[in-house]
């Protein structure tokens, strides 16, 4: 553990605290990466962050469950409602809702099988993935629902690389050894910020109108 | 592996569009105002660019409440003015009987429906960022017959993109069953590649896969001309000026009547532009960039010559003609007259206003069966018809001021009478005079300048004004009115055909 790491433990700092803010740059950077080199794209930058934090609090196979419970029930009522044809906010009200519904029983129903993890979960990260839900929908309505689950597994993609990442050991001593390495992560995002190839994403993409470069 | 790398050098990705063309060429204030549909238009409108009518504004809940939906026309289209990807576009296309409206999807939509569609505009639920909107009513644009098969439902448009005012690539977009009717490629429309320089189609695309036929109707997709082309590509370059965009994708529909209309103008235009034409965009901006354009005709000339296929070279002459057989379709516009806001206070005038009215009902075209006659110069109308069509007090001018010397004039000369030039002259632009020689001497006819549209085309085109009552085709299309059309005598006035 490096020096400023003890010295602001000392100040009484959670330990989990200092890593999760010394790992979420890593975090951006990854999902950075992501976008602007492999061609990921997901849902901005602030979706895959804290769902990979999220993911962190909850255990993977809980978020997961979580997650799919509070994607499916959204979707569906949003279909539901779609034929009614109700004004945007109280619509994301009613959807919101069901989704608290859902939860509750989902953690009722996990209490029940003694799934302790899964009932017990705490609060906020549930919090989380249910705000996310607004992203998703206006997603679906924006894009079509063919491109907004993609971006929706895009997303989830992200996150589970991320929170792989975070529980690695590895990663967490060294994190918490060099605590400066942020300094090398900005140099990376600048390098990022001025990157004007293809995508990893956009060879593919591209693939038949490169081929007939080569023809010509 | 190296190949490919080497291959790709050309494609224009995502990264470099943002940073090496969007950024440094579109201004936040040029972006903005690409994004404010309203503004945008009122803009290009200003710089003598066609762009559909706005038919009523909507930008509050009270202007909401007080809106007089008795007022809008039997079809129009409903838009939120930061919508992006065409959300929140709702086209009417007809009036229902007792009440309300029929969208495109056969829905029947009531002033409820508009009622809380428009509240969903306010709320932002179509717009870029979610922020506050206000929605507007605007002119729906009539498909051309032209490029009516190959769409389902929606309008066909014509992407250009253009970079240092020369257009650079160009696609036109179809509307599928998948899609809605709409023509976004996002929602799974059609993309379909064009050779810049004829304006003939290529390869077409559907979620960036490349396709030989429409889904719907199987029609073939490559090898279509786009009617226009060469005013499209002005308008193109007329927009980015106009605009004040150095990076622009200009989004233009054709309208049966009034020939190509400017629906939108992007700061972000996609690249799937690429996919659809098979070639490399970034690569042909950078071929562009720093060159020196003087004019219009320069900038088209560069892109026809840098960007052109090889289809060109074996149908230039008869390029872009449409073919017209013995009897055609055709629609005549009535004269438009603008006439005196001062004499509605006039009581004696009462008649004249009923007379204005009844007018203003009228549809704006009259549309009949013409003879194509390669063998007349002029095109000719009939009297009455002219009559109809609200010329009937110039007729009557004229036949007065001719009569008496009409049958002394004797000599060989084309001079006109200079009683005739004066009244000419009043009566304006559209109006002049020939000699007609016949067995019964020498006589003045007049002739007439008219918007028709012949076979789908529109054009500003002379008649001269004879009696043809005796006659099968009240009008006659004759040589003058033909250079942009060939004549097929086998071709049947039901089919339209483009070469």
């Amino acid at each position: 553990m490096s020096d400023l790491v003890k010295l602001i433990v000392n100040q009484h700092v959670d330990l989990n605290t200092v890593y999760l803010l010394l790992a979420l740059p890593f975090i951006a950077t990854l999902i950075a990466a992501f976008r602007q080199v492999v061609g990921v794209k997901s849902f901005g930058i602030y979706a895959p962050l804290v769902l990979t934090f999220a993911f962190w609090a909850t255990d993977l196979k809980y978020g997961l469950t979580i997650f799919a419970v509070i994607f499916v029930t959204g979707t569906a009522v949003r279909y539901i409602l779609k034929k009614m044809r109700l004004l945007y906010m109280p619509r994301m009200a009613i959807v919101l809702t069901v989704i608290s519904i859902a939860i509750l029983a989902l953690l009722a129903i996990g209490g029940h099988y003694r799934r302790f993890g899964l009932s017990s979960t705490s609060i906020l990260p549930i919090l989380i993935m249910i705000t996310l839900i607004e992203k998703f929908i206006s997603a679906q309505v924006e894009k079509g629902l063919r491109t907004a689950t993609f971006l929706s597994v895009e997303t989830l993609l992200i996150s589970v690389v991320g929170y792989y990442i975070l529980i690695w050991d590895v990663f967490y001593d060294f994190v918490l050894a060099h605590p400066f390495y942020i300094v090398v992560l900005l140099v990376i995002n600048l390098l990022l910020g001025k990157w004007s190839g293809l995508r990893l994403s956009e060879y593919l993409r591209f693939r038949k109108v490169i081929k007939n470069v080569e023809n010509d | 592996m190296l190949k490919t790398i080497k291959n790709s050098r050309g494609i224009l990705g995502m990264n470099a569009r943002n940073l090496v063309y969007i950024r440094p060429n579109n201004s936040i204030k040029a972006t903005d105002l690409a994004n404010n549909k309203l503004r945008s238009k009122e803009v290009l409108f200003k710089a003598g660019i066609p762009v559909p009518k706005v038919y009523g504004i909507i930008r509050s809940r009270r202007e909401l409440e007080n809106f007089k939906w008795e007022n809008l026309p039997k079809s129009f289209v409903l838009k939120p003015n930061r919508g992006m990807g065409g959300e929140g576009i709702k086209v009417i296309y007809g009036q229902k009987k007792d009440q309300g409206w029929i969208s495109t999807e056969s829905e029947a939509v009531s002033i409820k429906d508009l009622h809380s569609h428009i509240m969903n505009i306010f709320d932002g639920f179509y717009s870029l960022y979610g922020g506050e909107d206000i929605a507007f009513f605007e002119e729906r644009i009539k498909i051309s017959s032209s490029l009516k098969p190959y769409s389902y439902r929606g309008i066909p448009d014509i992407r250009v993109i253009v970079y240092n005012n020369v257009p650079v690539m160009a696609m036109l977009r179809l509307s599928t069953k998948e899609s809605g009717g709409k023509a976004n490629l996002h929602l799974g429309g059609i993309g379909v590649g064009i050779d810049i320089s004829t304006g003939v189609t290529t390869n077409a695309i559907m979620h960036d896969q490349i396709i030989e036929k429409t889904p719907d109707s199987k029609l073939k997709l490559s090898g279509i001309r786009i009617p226009y082309w060469k005013e499209i590509l002005e308008i193109a370059i007329k927009c980015q000026k106009a605009s004040g965009l150095g990076y622009i994708g200009v989004d233009i529909a054709i309208d049966k009547e009034r020939g190509p209309v400017v629906l939108e103008v992007n700061a972000h235009a996609g690249l799937s532009i690429q996919i659809a034409n098979l070639a490399p965009l970034k690569y042909r901006l950078e071929k562009v960039r720093g060159l020196k354009i003087k004019s219009e005709a320069h900038a088209i000339r560069v892109a026809q010559d840098l960007f052109g296929g090889e289809v060109e070279q074996e149908i230039e002459e008869i390029s872009g003609k449409q073919i017209l057989g013995i009897i055609e379709n055709v629609k005549i516009r009535r004269r438009v007259i603008q006439e005196d806001i001062s004499s509605e206070s006039n009581i004696a005038d009462k008649e004249k206003k009923e007379d204005l009215e009844k007018k203003a009902k009228q549809e704006e075209f009259i549309e009949l069966k013409a003879k194509i006659d390669t063998g007349a110069g002029y095109s000719s109308i009939d009297k009455k018809l002219a009559r109809e069509l609200g010329y009937g007090d110039i007729i009557d001018e004229f036949d007065l001021v001719t009569k008496d010397f009409v049958v002394n004039h004797n000599t060989d000369s084309e001079e006109l009478d200079l009683r005739i030039k004066d009244y000419l002259d009043k009566w304006g632009d559209d109006f002049s005079a020939i000699l007609a020689k016949s067995s019964h001497g020498v006589t003045y006819r007049l002739v007439i300048k008219m918007d028709i549209v012949l076979s789908g085309i529109k054009i500003h085109t002379s008649f001269s004004v004879i009696d043809r009552s005796e006659l099968q085709f009240p009008v006659l299309v004759g040589r003058k009115s033909m250079k942009n059309f060939l004549v097929d005598p086998l071709k049947s006035s039901q089919e339209t055909i483009i070469i």
